[in-house]
């Protein structure tokens, strides 16, 4: 079995960081720069993702998830751990990419990551207003509170769609992947 | 669709933390409070939600457009500096203790620390550097060391370095002394933690931001036997992310020595030194320090 971009960095290939560069740029850049408040933000967020991923590499593992969805759990971490830094105002044109940024249909796109489908699957089971929440919030950087205002819904309400959206996601993962686990 | 499978799961109020925590981050009293709350099944819980979150952010990425062009070209450059930084690393000897470590990363995937206990290894270290700071208080108020440095103990990385250095070439303690003379090297109070390793332990830190060189000194910490755990060097650079300090190699202290002079191997170039740190890890070092024992901080002021 060959190895993922990520182990060849965790083993040592010194050519594995540009490929990692080239394979998953595209993907760490979509997230920076919905999840930065400047285009300079942004790209200064890319590059220090990306000195994460290389040096998380050898934590990656295979069969606890893909590739893609590893260096998105990174760069979440660490785009929000910059916003927190410089929380005074919402990151750039939140609602910019409203219309243009969505999640794809299940297996619409054969590189989607496998737990990406699932996640997607998870949502056509939430109701609009649950969707959009989650949207608002993972997609466009919106805090809770930011969402309220926006929506016109109660604090507490914007929080309940939050968490249960969320676990909603996190139980149909864990029973897909039981579920795949057990076929094999 | 079926019930979700029997898992612990943290309380509600728990739960909404670490949903804020995985879409929006906390405040520092709300991390506080997580800290407080943590616990095996909370940070497993916050895992699966940020993983939940990442496939979400994944989902919608599809078709994203490419890295703009001057963006691509900074991180290739940013590559090769990454890759040539662990060159060098390898020149001066860390590759032997690298390796090991590589070996060590893959069987201590499963006992890293999850998140939610990262963060609070960063509090640790915070919490360990505001004891510092108390620390530095009394260090001053004690006389000053007078007594002149023992012989140099060269730090254990590959087997070759043990060799003695040639009679002309000066000494760790000799490089050490004639770097506190320059007016441009950064100098740091070490003293030792609360770990058993590390009490009653003074010492200090020169480094030359210019050479990438420095020294760490010690006065009383304690022996390690090398086959079972040695002492990691940890360099925090202001611009880097504090959770990953900069590993600055590998060392021993025989039974017979007090007072021992380090050299300092920094794995990377080191921006503007921030704080020292010293850990007890298995032998060879760690990638990534699981901060179970801190035995010596220092931070620059």
């Amino acid at each position: 079995m060959s190895s993922s971009t990520l182990q060849r960095i965790a083993a040592g290939d010194s050519a594995a960081l540009r490929d990692c560069i080239d394979q998953y740029g595209a993907l760490v850049w979509s997230i920076a720069r919905r999840l930065s408040r400047t285009p300079a933000d942004a790209e200064d967020a890319t590059q220090e993702i990306f000195l994460d991923i290389w040096r998380s590499a050898a934590r990656f593992d295979a069969s606890q998830g893909s590739d893609k969805v590893f260096i998105a759990m990174i760069a979440r971490r660490r785009l929000i751990d910059r916003l927190r830094k410089t929380s005074a105002e919402p990151p750039m044109d939140p609602l910019e990419y409203v219309d243009a940024v969505s999640w794809t249909e299940a297996s619409a796109s054969s590189e989607t990551a496998m737990e990406a489908e699932q996640a997607t699957r998870a949502l056509a089971e939430l109701r609009p207003e649950q969707r959009q929440v989650l949207e608002l919030g993972l997609l466009h950087g919106m805090s809770q509170s930011e969402i309220a205002a926006k929506l016109q819904m109660p604090l507490g309400t914007v929080k309940s769609f939050m968490r249960r959206g969320l676990i909603k996601v996190r139980e149909y993962m864990n029973i897909e992947a039981e579920g795949v686990s057990s076929s094999v | 669709m079926s019930e979700t499978p029997p898992r612990s799961q943290p309380d509600e109020a728990l739960i909404d933390l670490l949903v804020k925590r995985v879409t929006e981050g906390l405040s520092s009293a709300e991390q506080r409070e997580l800290d407080v709350l943590d616990s095996a099944a909370a940070s497993a819980y916050l895992r699966d939600l940020e993983k939940a979150a990442a496939a979400l952010t994944v989902a919608a990425s599809s078709g994203a457009e490419p890295l703009p062009a001057g963006l691509a070209q900074r991180l290739a450059r940013c590559a090769d500096e990454h890759v040539s930084a662990l060159a060098t690393a390898n020149v001066v000897g860390l590759d032997a203790a690298r390796s090991t470590r590589q070996d060590a990363t893959a069987e201590s995937r499963e006992a890293a620390p999850p998140h939610v206990h990262s963060r609070s290894g960063t509090y640790g270290w915070l919490a360990a550097a505001a004891c510092f700071l108390l620390a530095v208080y009394a260090w001053m108020r004690s006389p000053p060391q007078t007594q002149a440095p023992n012989e140099v103990i060269v730090p254990s990385l590959p087997a070759t370095a043990a060799v003695q250095p040639p009679p002309a070439a000066p000494t760790p303690s000799e490089e050490r002394a004639a770097m506190l003379a320059q007016s441009n090297t950064v100098k740091v109070t070490l003293n030792g933690t609360k770990d058993p390793a590390g009490k009653g332990v003074t010492g200090d830190a020169v480094w030359d931001p210019v050479t990438q060189k420095g020294f760490l000194h010690f006065v009383g910490l304690a022996s390690n036997d090398p086959s079972s755990s040695q002492y990691q060097i940890w360099i925090f650079d202001a611009a880097r992310d504090s959770r990953y300090p900069v590993d600055g190699g590998v060392f021993d202290v025989p039974a017979t020595a007090d007072d021992v002079v380090i050299p300092i191997n920094a794995a990377l170039a080191v921006s503007k030194v921030a704080a020292f740190a010293v850990t007890v890890e298995k032998p060879g070092g760690v990638v990534v320090s699981a901060r179970q024992h801190v035995v010596v901080l220092g931070a620059a002021s």
